[in-house]
């Protein structure tokens, strides 16, 4: 059984291997360094990194870019709504950082079957750090209907803080004069 | 006057009680030997900080039989009861090493906001006062003027949410409220979501929806729905408003070429024509760049208009975005992001939505009907009053008090 569970945390790590080089790719484009992909059936089926401050929308982060990619792809495809809900709750997210309380809420709407993130988002974060979206047991479970999914913190975590120590060293060129912005993931 | 009916109620960041029934959490306390009160503190700070009561003092100063006597709140009780050993392991080794001897005691769960509550707060165990720093202007009352602005786009959001037929949507207008321009308006698209749209087509697709409306945004809206939400047209649905339900598939759809996204709710559609609107007016903003931009013809732009722009001309965004044709625009006069804005929506956001609207720097938002399911303001949720975010805006509820709906049931919004 130890060679199960080994091989699965070997193909975890990798996965978010995956995602962080999409964080770098937003680097390179001055973005806030968040990236992200999405896996069905241990394959890689979409992909998304931060894209703030070049559309000047600051919801279009990572997950959401890789969501709607996905939806693009399936109904160009011809999957009907139900085939769409189906696909989504056989995949995996791997995002470099915690899914905020926005990605986190979105997450549970699409119905996606399960998380693994990198850093804590200790200002934003949705899967547990400020909101628990993820967990349909919380304090709120007797009010929200919602989908929950699986979550899992931590998976090389150093290497999306430092992505961001990286950031910010250089300054985020987009934000106001005055304070930096923080992560927006 | 047709809106003399409608209130603006502030939705504060916290839960309203009575300052004398503010609600509180058990914690165990000890009295402690105060040669001993800094060592303690400091110990305890690590071990077990006190972290969703930042406002409660961790040492009560008390007097007994004329003696000052010093009390330190060592943690919270667990929730099901007040069992010493339900206290974490290091806990109770610092208790048995200063001989400490537990005991339980309420303190209040949420910040005082104002000097009264303070004072409540403080005859229970002292609590600390920071007045809300990110308080926003306009919290504390709207000018008959203000008002009238808010009811009318308030009735406008009200009929775009009705624009779609029998089916309500959630409906979201974007304010520029120093030149009272409307910036964007948009309607959830979960169900007519095209992926072919490019920045143009989604730009006019706004527009018509705006101009559709404008046809009748001069009357009251309020007629066409009861207090709670619910329309007065017994056919008309509010099953496929996105933020009420945002979990729920909606019914497949006959046409070929609608699709299905369920995060396109209309406050998430709005932010994304404004950014589109952003870049289309601004489009060439290099780091370095520090020149002014000179508009070309067909350019638009919102600033440097009379401050006052008549309200006949709101919905009427085709007209709105003309500038004069040789205004130059200063890098400086661009927004960042939608500060400064307020949005106005049909139901109260739900957590996607309101978060949203927290990273994209809204100002206020206003909203007409609460959101009991999925709500992020205050029905659920309260996303105003998360003291970590980087960004606060001010929350109302524009509520409608129809005398004719109070007779209304008042069983829930979802029908
Ligand atoms: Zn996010
Ligand atoms: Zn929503």
């Amino acid at each position: 059984m130890g060679s199960i569970e080994s091989e699965d945390s070997c193909s975890t790590s990798a996965f978010m291997e995956l995602a962080i080089q999409e964080a770098k790719n937003a680097l390179e484009r001055l973005e806030v360094p968040v990236g992200c992909v999405i896996v069905e059936n241990k394959k890689v089926i979409a992909s998304g990194s931060n894209r703030t401050n070049e559309t000047r929308n600051a919801t279009r982060h990572a997950e959401m870019e890789a969501i709607d990619s996905l939806l693009q792809q399936w109904q160009q495809d011809g999957l009907s709504q139900s085939d769409l809900a189906k696909r989504f709750s056989k995949c995996v997210l791997y995002v470099t950082c915690e899914p905020c309380i926005m990605c986190a809420a979105a997450l549970s709407y699409v119905g996606i079957k399960e998380v693994y993130y990198g850093c804590a988002n200790d200002k934003f974060g949705g899967c547990g750090s400020i909101l628990s979206l993820h967990n349909t047991s919380s304090e709120y479970s007797n009010l929200v209907e919602g989908k929950g999914y699986k979550c899992t913190g931590g998976i090389l975590a150093s290497e999306a803080v430092s992505l961001f120590q990286t950031f910010y060293e250089r300054g985020n060129p987009k934000a106001p004069k005055p304070h930096r912005t923080v992560v927006q993931s | 006057m047709v809106n003399s009916n409608w209130e603006i109620i502030h939705i504060p960041g916290k839960p309203s009680y009575p300052p004398t029934q503010q609600p509180t959490v058990s914690v165990f306390a000890s009295v402690i030997d105060p040669k001993l009160a800094n060592t303690l503190v400091r110990k305890l700070n690590n071990i077990a900080p006190l972290e969703n009561l930042r406002h409660v003092k961790r040492v009560r100063k008390s007097c007994v039989d004329g003696k000052t006597q010093l009390s330190v709140i060592l943690c919270l009780t667990d929730e099901n009861g007040t069992d010493l050993d339900s206290m974490a392991i290091d806990l109770l080794e610092l208790t048995t090493c200063y001989q400490l001897s537990p005991f339980v005691t309420q303190v209040c769960k949420y910040a005082a906001i104002t000097k009264e509550e303070w004072e409540e707060q403080g005859k229970l165990w002292p609590t600390s006062f920071h007045p809300p720093t990110y308080n926003i202007d306009g919290i504390t009352g709207f000018s008959e003027e203000d008002s009238k602005v808010v009811f009318d786009y308030m009735n406008f959001v009200l009929k775009l949410a009705k624009s779609a037929g029998c089916q309500l949507v959630n409906a979201a207008v974007i304010v520029d409220p120093s030149v009272n321009q409307i910036i964007t308006s948009a309607c959830d698209e979960i169900s007519s979501w095209n992926v072919n749209l490019d920045d143009n087509e989604v730009r006019s697709l706004g527009t018509n929806e705006a101009s559709i409306s404008h046809s009748v945004a001069n009357g009251s809206s309020s007629s066409m729905f009861n207090l709670d939400g619910s329309p007065d047209d017994p056919q008309a649905s509010c099953s496929r408003i996105s933020c009420l339900n945002p979990w729920q598939l909606p019914p497949p759809s006959s046409s070929t070429s609608c699709f299905w996204h369920p995060l396109r709710h209309a406050a998430m559609v709005a932010i994304e024509y404004s950014a589109s609107r952003d870049r289309r007016l601004y489009p060439s903003m290099g780091e370095t760049d520090e020149r002014s931009i000179q508009l070309d013809s067909n350019g638009t732009s919102t600033v440097g208009f009379p401050a006052k722009r008549q309200k006949t001309n709101l919905p009427n965004v085709n007209n709105t975005d003309d500038p004069p044709a040789d205004r130059v625009l200063s890098k400086s006069e661009r927004p960042y992001l939608c500060t400064g804005y307020d949005i106005y929506l049909a139901w109260e956001p739900c957590a996607m939505c309101a978060m949203a609207l927290v990273h994209q720097r809204v100002r206020r938002i206003f909203y007409a009907f609460p959101n009991p399911n999925a709500g992020a303001l205050g029905s659920v949720y309260r996303l105003q009053g998360e003291k970590s975010l980087n960004h606060h805006y001010a929350v109302f509820q524009v509520k409608l008090h129809d005398e004719e709906s109070m007779a209304v049931t008042n069983d829930g919004i979802v029908k």
